[in-house]
């Protein structure tokens, strides 16, 4: 039942858990970003936006060029799309479930409207 | 109007969050959530387990025990907790450890269910905390072993109907 982790994936789960760097992949799915860019709607400084995308940068989510004072960003999704993948199946799981709860809770419904008013 | 379907989230690195909406009042889900033979029509379990036992008292200090057996191992792993909060209809929180058969140390958490009710549809939100890092990742983990299987049947499903 146990799975061979990738410490990669690690990484990567590491690198989705905060807010602020998940708002940076979300802004990076639009395209290249100047890092000055991604910091102004994340209220944050130079400094602390360089830190969450070094962040991201290990875990190969990121890719970071500098062009001349830019610092320029780009999404590198492969990581991701394994990520997502793995969670997927666990995801399923719980559908499932929940998919099979829907269908008692139509018939727990029903029985309540079968029951005899109260006089 | 189907109502909003799960979201899995890890907002921190020891917990999962699952939402989901359901088509009912909230008075009913909790019954579902907690009354064992409602339980066990909808806690579905991997395939070649069967559920032995189920017994849930959703009270402050009430139990839970949850047991399966497989063709090869009976017991093969139960789930152990003791309710901390309850509250009817609106919120409960467990502790929850689960054993192999042998009584080895799966894993443990503590987990909490909240549901919400608007104009008849009831919105849940479970809030699993593990020890660790690591923990979380491993119940991730093997919930990606369990749900393969039900893949492959959805998989199957579509084949017959593209055949």
């Amino acid at each position: 039942m146990v799975l061979d982790k990738s410490p990669r994936l690690d990484s990567v789960f590491h690198a989705l858990a905060h807010p602020a760097r998940r708002a940076i992949i979300r802004q990076l799915t639009r395209g290249e970003r100047n890092l000055t860019d991604l910091a102004a709607p994340l209220k944050m400084t130079f400094p602390a936006a360089s830190k969450h995308v070094r962040v991201l940068e290990s875990a190969n989510l990121v890719r970071r060029r500098v062009h001349g004072r830019q610092h320029l960003c780009r999404l590198h999704a492969a990581p991701l799309k394994d990520a997502v993948q793995w969670t997927e199946q666990f995801r399923k799981h719980w559908e499932a479930r929940f998919e099979a709860l829907d269908s008692l809770l139509e018939e727990m419904k029903s029985d309540e409207h079968a029951k005899p008013r109260p006089r | 109007m189907k109502p909003a379907g799960l979201q899995i989230s890890t907002p921190t690195d020891t917990t999962i969050v699952l939402t989901r909406a359901f088509n009912a009042p909230r008075k009913l889900v909790w019954e579902a959530f907690t009354t064992p033979d409602k339980m066990r029509r909808w806690m579905l379990p991997p395939p070649d387990w069967t559920m032995t036992a189920c017994e849930c008292d959703a009270r402050v200090a009430g139990a839970l025990r949850l047991v399966w057996k497989t063709t090869d191992a009976d017991p093969f792993i139960s789930l152990h907790g003791v309710f901390t909060e309850a509250i009817q209809h609106e919120r409960m929180t467990h502790t929850e450890t689960m054993l192999m058969g042998s009584g080895q140390l799966v894993g443990s958490q503590i987990e909490t269910h909240e549901f919400a009710e608007s104009r008849g549809v009831t919105t849940m939100r479970i809030t699993q905390v593990y020890v660790s890092k690591e923990a979380r990742d491993n119940a991730i983990a093997s919930g990606a072993d369990q749900g393969m299987e039900a893949g492959f049947q959805q998989l199957d499903a579509l084949l017959t109907t593209i055949a």
